[in-house]
């Protein structure tokens, strides 16, 4: 199986933030808020990484 | 004010469903009647692991020859059943020499750690130090 670093970074999100949701919160709709808002910030916290450290890869 | 439970303290069931729970992601929760939380945590944790396998994910053991390769063998042993099927599941082995493989070995120690988080919860709910309001299933 061969996934891009994007395509595996969505799946790691997505079970990372949905894990981390009921691990932490106690009510569905705060679940729901909070899996949203951790899969979001995962994304673009790594690909705001990925911009920032772009210059520096070559 | 919402209303919340203690689950009656009982060590040894704790204990058993921490145990039953590190070595099948979720069945822990079942065990103390969290079937929502159990479900969630064994496709969470399962995706990871055997995706991170199929990707040719490196899975380490205990005879490591550093204390980077004993994290890793740590992080490893927290996905269970997955990290003793992990040859059936990738019959191929690890290949860490393409990107993939590498993506793999770090997604199939987020999944251990994953767990090892599973499993302390299942000793807070047990150990009743963990206040689980009603719609926490």
């Amino acid at each position: 199986m061969i996934l891009t670093h994007f395509q595996s970074m969505v799946i790691f999100a997505l079970c990372v933030s949905l894990a981390f949701a009921f691990l932490s919160k106690e009510t569905t709709d705060e679940r729901i808020r909070y899996a949203i808002w951790a899969f979001l910030a995962f994304l673009v916290v790594a690909i705001g990484i990925g911009w920032l450290t772009y210059p520096f890869s070559r | 004010m919402a209303e919340t439970q203690k689950h009656p303290i009982n060590p040894a069931l704790a204990l058993v469903a921490a145990v039953a729970g590190w070595f099948v992601p979720g069945l822990g929760q079942a065990l103390l009647g969290k079937w929502g939380k159990a479900v969630v945590y064994f496709f969470a944790v399962a995706v990871l692991a055997v995706v991170g396998l199929r990707m040719r994910g490196n899975v380490f053991t205990s005879n490591g020859a550093d204390a980077f390769d004993m994290l890793g063998f740590f992080a490893d042993i927290g996905n269970g059943i997955f990290y003793f099927l992990a040859g059936a599941i990738n019959p191929a082995g690890p290949n860490v020499g393409i990107a993939a493989g590498d993506y793999g070995t770090r997604l199939f120690a987020t999944a251990g750690v994953l767990n090892f988080l599973c499993v302390l919860e299942v000793l807070q709910i047990g150990f009743g130090s963990r206040e689980e309001g009603q719609a926490a299933r």
